[in-house]
């Protein structure tokens, strides 16, 4: 895989932000990658550096997070100038599940800026057939 | 003795008026109106008017139209129909549009009357009885919505985290880098069994009478003070306690404590990591039956617009992990069942007091 792409990791959690990006280290990209616990400082680093790199910027989103929760973030970016956003792709990582919360899931993919779901907890395989399919 | 019951008669002849009243004002508190302006007004000064008496036949209004009127605009009040005019047509409309309780011929005997405001008077308790079951289970169904959430986000969640890592494991061969995890690891279980036990707290407050005993809030500040030292020499935080205690206070032991707990636990939680000069200070004035507390912090602070929420149920002020959004709920359900106060200043970047009041039990 030679797809270059930076990478952006936003999740309360700091042990999931280093899972995220240990397991992004270890799957051949060599992007740069960004862990956020707290959603607004993404947004702000977005706002301030929106492309990055001159490469495409996937953004792994945690969904249930104090302050400002995933929801709250698509909301944001989804303001952004749209050849803003065509530079990212955002893929949801949470511990919903389309089975158990079906609603929340079905909601999530009616934001255009939303690529993919990914359900937690992450594996090797998961992310690796999310980096094919990107 | 129990209050008399507020009761109102709307009549347009006086004489009914005050031969009613005369008949029932030992035993009840009657007000009487001569037009529907009158009783309107009188609904609305006494919203604890109970029964309504009304006459059908009056000029303007007739007794179903004020009915159908006041049905709306003030549900509570039970209504009765008092009247001479019985044709079946004013019946059907009084039951079906004015939705009455009873009906009550006139000329009235006395027991009618009395039994007619006594089943009244059942019926509006059970109703009033009913609004307030009604209130507290929307407020325990609210809570269980929160408790739903908060479940697969402060168990499930951390618990995912561990899942992930133990994945990671297999991929992991340097041993910093595996030292690293297993740290973050132990924050997460940390985390999680802090929760449960706040769960925990959270259940007792709910459940429960008061256990009263003597309090020596030397004592009680003595087994916490074991505890915030030593966090105190770990962080650098200057921790001092002065207590004043002027004769017996009587309270709950357990609630107490997890008052004392929880605002010291955030005092040290909430520091400024670069601050210089970080310290916690505890204030306990007992005088003349009251507790007053203060717990000082110069940590991080409140933004004005959460100070309002940080007592509730799951809310979390800040994005630190730290917070499991039980604290500061449990403290004000522990100051409700100890008749308390508590009152939050706190300047963002500067700190925060919290000042509790409690009398003796």
């Amino acid at each position: 895989m030679n797809k270059k792409f930076s990478f952006i990791i936003i999740d309360d959690s700091e042990l999931d932000c280093f899972v995220t990006q240990k397991f992004l280290e270890r799957s051949n990209e060599n992007g740069t990658i960004k862990a956020f616990q707290n959603a607004k400082h993404a947004l702000e680093m977005i706002r301030e550096n929106p492309i990055e790199d001159n490469c495409p910027t996937i953004i792994f989103l945690d969904l249930q997070m104090p302050f400002m929760n995933g929801f709250d973030f698509i909301e944001e970016f989804e303001k952004f100038a749209a050849e803003i956003q065509k530079n990212y792709k955002i893929a949801i990582l949470t511990i919903l599940s389309p089975a158990n919360n079906p609603t929340d899931v079905s909601k999530i993919l009616t934001y255009k800026a939303v690529n993919s779901i990914i359900e937690k907890p992450l594996t090797k395989e998961k992310l690796l057939s999310f980096l094919i399919q990107v | 003795m129990t209050e008399k019951i507020k009761i109102l008669y709307l009549d347009d002849e006086s004489d009914n008026l005050m031969g009613f009243k005369a008949s029932l004002r030992l035993d009840y508190q009657v007000l009487t109106a001569v037009n529907v302006p009158d009783a309107l007004n009188c609904l609305e000064t006494h919203p604890e008017i109970r029964v309504v008496f009304c006459d059908q036949r009056m000029p303007g209004k007739t007794g179903v139209d004020f009915f159908e009127e006041i049905r709306i605009s003030y549900p509570l009040p039970i209504r009765v129909m008092l009247t001479a005019y019985t044709d079946v047509e004013s019946i059907i409309a009084a039951i079906n549009k004015g939705k009455i309780f009873r009906f009550v011929k006139k000329p009235w005997i006395e027991a009618d009357i009395i039994g007619a405001i006594e089943e009244a008077n059942k019926f509006y308790i059970a109703n009033s009885m009913l609004a307030i079951k009604n209130d507290e289970l929307q407020k325990a169904y609210d809570e269980l919505n929160k408790f739903a959430y908060s479940v697969s986000h402060d168990i499930r969640g951390p618990l995912s985290g561990i899942l992930g890592a133990i994945n990671l494991a297999n991929e992991i061969d340097d041993v910093e880098e595996m030292k690293k995890m297993l740290f973050l690891m132990k924050k997460s279980v940390t985390k999680m069994d802090a929760y449960v036990l706040s769960m925990h707290d959270y259940y007792s407050l709910q459940r429960g009478e008061l256990k009263i005993t003597e309090i020596d809030f030397n004592k009680v500040i003595d087994e916490l003070k074991a505890i915030y030292t030593v966090l105190s020499k770990v962080n650098d935080v200057a921790f001092n306690i002065s207590i004043t205690q002027d004769g017996i206070f009587r309270s709950d032991y357990a609630p107490l404590r997890l008052v004392f707990n929880n605002l010291l636990s955030n005092a040290f939680k909430y520091q400024d990591r670069d601050s210089k000069n970080k310290s916690v200070e505890m204030i306990v004035e007992v005088e003349k039956s009251m507790a007053t507390i203060y717990v000082k912090d110069t940590g991080i602070g409140i933004l004005g617009s959460h100070v309002g929420e940080i007592f509730n149920l799951f809310y979390r002020s800040n994005s630190l992990e730290v917070g499991s959004g039980f604290g500061l709920y449990n403290v004000k359900s522990a100051l409700i069942k100890l008749n308390g106060q508590i009152e939050v200043q706190s300047v963002l970047h500067q700190g925060t007091t919290f000042k509790v009041t409690i009398p003796s039990i």
